[in-house]
């Protein structure tokens, strides 16, 4: 009983942990709300990779896509953010509804290479090919044509915070749902034996399909929050060889758990964090330590933190062979 | 009339090129059943150390020669100290692993040569006419180049007993080892083999493109198209698939600009959709795709 009712409290824990971060360190404010957002999107490539075991080289496309719906809503069409969200949402609903047959459809290395290209097209989209409505590298601004929205001001960083903080905790206790009911364990099972799964008389087809349209629904979403607490977005959103940095994101926070991608999200972007100080381009780094987490490390930080609770249970995909 | 013959062979030296990289790609999936990502790497090393031998000795081919051979020393290193531990395990190992390697260098290169696009000087400006069409030698020697490897790369895997060993290998490879046969060191020499190869194509690429740390992103879509395309670990198939790609590339290229970026991309995802294991590929389990 005294275990269930701690789960239950991670969230608020967690969360809560962020509100008081920002009074202790006020400077430190867009951080920890980029923290929220990245979490986010590392939580849509978990599904993907740590529920499902698919590598996608092409995560950034989602996110671009989620940000220039919501900055071309805002730039042409309304005024409201929270329409923009929602425009974004139903954009990741509509990809992965569309998409979702013919990149599922696809194993193993197949996926995460269409992927990539599928980012390739995305990022030539949104640069060149639509230059006119993107306005390509120069960035598409529209902090100027947003509307207050009602009871809390989004346009103002410091209420923006409360309202990504907002988002988090709502997508965490979402997230947890999802872990603990079938559909979770669905996902799961589908990756380890998928002709069990068949027997048992599951549609595995539908599970997967069911897993990408969340994780695009999720990948947009942080996309079209980071569109409106910037004011603007630009084609960098979406490169291509920024599909590494979730996947270290999420092998960093321990892939398949419900709570990794918080703190993969809070690991990588704080030693992003402390290491852009010395270097611009940190490619290098990113490299080298995927490699360490991969070899050495592969449970995560939430992953280890569980298996020093309960010895034992095996949560990371990367355990099974 | 003119346009469409230079655009053809514009295409040629394009596909040359695509195959030469893509080979890498595409025996690491068929023999080793690694996505080998990091042959870019070697693409990207061989065309910076032509730029410096070319704007210190003025000598092309000594900067192709050079990359070939730092390219086979790099993939030497790589495959035993690293790709070893991932032979096996969950393509996403290899496929994590090895673009960690590629981002590695990627990140050494900018250090070394710095952040700005160097341009290559070619050999020759000597111009060929066809039928009253001016065509750069220079394209010609790479399609010469790249034709001549695929024979000799074919000759190696058909006429002698270590090509057919890696053949043997792809087909299946606890079979090869129970004949006694050290498959790890095929791996090695196929590997370092392939890394040669990328190493060169890299080289040969330099003059025809300006050389940046982010050259390799490219050639790493356009590769993975090809070989996807052709289907995975076949090399008959990634030849084919390069030879159309490098005309999708240029011819589509004259038609409408765009194209020649996007055009391979729609290709693969009709090919996809209609033949899943492209062209060329061995269905099933035969490599590994579908346990």
């Amino acid at each position: 009983m005294a275990k269930r009712t701690y789960e239950w409290l991670l969230p608020f824990l967690f969360t809560g942990g962020l509100i008081l971060a920002r009074y202790l360190f006020p400077s430190k404010m867009t951080f920890i709300t980029e923290v929220a957002l990245y979490t986010l999107y590392v939580m849509g490539n978990n599904i993907l990779f740590g529920y499902m075991g698919y590598v996608s080289f092409g995560q950034p496309v989602y996110l671009s896509m989620g940000a220039y719906s919501a900055a071309i809503y805002l730039a042409y069409l309304g005024r409201s953010p929270l329409v923009a969200i929602l425009v974004a949402i139903l954009m990741g609903v509509l990809v992965g509804v569309l998409m979702g047959p013919v990149l599922i459809r696809l194993r193993g290395s197949y996926f995460t290479l269409v992927n990539a290209a599928f980012c390739a097209i995305g990022l030539f989209t949104v640069e060149r090919l639509l230059i006119g409505i993107t306005r390509g590298n120069d960035g598409l601004w529209f902090r100027t044509r947003m509307l207050a929205t009602p009871l809390l001001d989004i346009r103002q960083p410091r209420n923006f915070f409360f309202f990504a903080i907002m988002v988090l905790l709502v997508i965490f206790l979402l997230y947890r749902r999802m872990d603990r009911s079938v559909l979770g364990v669905a996902f799961k099972a589908t990756q380890g034996n998928e002709r069990r799964m068949q027997f048992l008389g599951y549609d595995t087809f539908k599970i997967r399909w069911i897993g990408f349209v969340l994780a695009t629904v999720l990948s947009t979403l942080a996309g079209s929050l980071y569109a409106i607490n910037f004011g603007f977005v630009n084609p960098n959103l979406g490169e291509n060889s920024r599909a590494a940095e979730v996947i270290v994101a999420t092998l960093l926070g321990g892939s398949g758990t419900v709570y990794g991608p918080f703190f993969g999200a809070i690991t990588f972007l704080g030693i992003k964090e402390i290491v852009s100080q010395w270097i611009t381009r940190w490619e290098l780094l990113v490299g080298v330590l995927t490699i360490v987490v991969l070899f050495r490390f592969n449970r995560g930080v939430w992953g280890t933190f569980m298996d020093l609770i309960h010895k034992g249970r095996k949560t990371s995909v990367l355990q099974r062979e | 009339m003119s346009v469409w013959l230079s655009a053809v062979v514009y295409g040629l030296s394009t596909s040359a090129i695509l195959f030469l990289v893509s080979i890498a790609l595409s025996v690491g999936y068929g023999l080793m059943r690694i996505v080998n990502l990091e042959a870019m790497l070697y693409y990207s090393l061989g065309a910076y150390l032509t730029y410096t031998l070319v704007s210190t000795t003025g000598s092309m081919w000594l900067g192709a020669l050079c990359g070939v051979l730092v390219g086979s020393a790099l993939g030497f290193v790589v495959e035993t100290q690293l790709l070893r531990r991932v032979y096996g395990k969950n393509m996403l190992f290899s496929m994590v692993t090895t673009f960690s390697v590629y981002l590695i260098g990627i990140g050494l290169i900018q250090y070394v040569w710095g952040l700005n696009p160097k341009p290559v000087a070619s050999p020759t400006d000597t111009m060929l006419r066809f039928w009253g069409v001016a065509i750069p030698l220079y394209r010609v020697l790479i399609i010469g180049i790249a034709g001549i490897t695929y024979i000799g790369f074919q000759l190696f895997l058909n006429r002698t007993i270590v090509g057919k060993a890696i053949r043997a290998g792809i087909e299946n490879r606890d079979h090869v080892q129970a004949l006694g046969i050290n498959i790890y060191r095929i791996f090695t020499l196929t590997f370092v083999l392939a890394s040669g190869l990328a190493g060169l194509g890299g080289a040969l690429n330099a003059p025809l493109i300006m050389v940046g740390p982010y050259m390799g992103n490219d050639m790493l879509l356009y590769a993975f198209t090809t070989v996807i395309l052709g289907g995975l670990g076949s090399l008959k198939g990634t030849f084919i698939s390069a030879l159309i790609l490098g005309q999708v590339i240029s011819i589509g290229g004259t038609i409408w600009s765009p194209l020649s970026f996007v055009g391979p991309f729609f290709v693969m995802f009709t090919v996809l959709i209609f033949k899943p294991n492209g062209l060329f590929g061995v269905k099933g389990v035969a490599f590994g795709f579908d346990q």
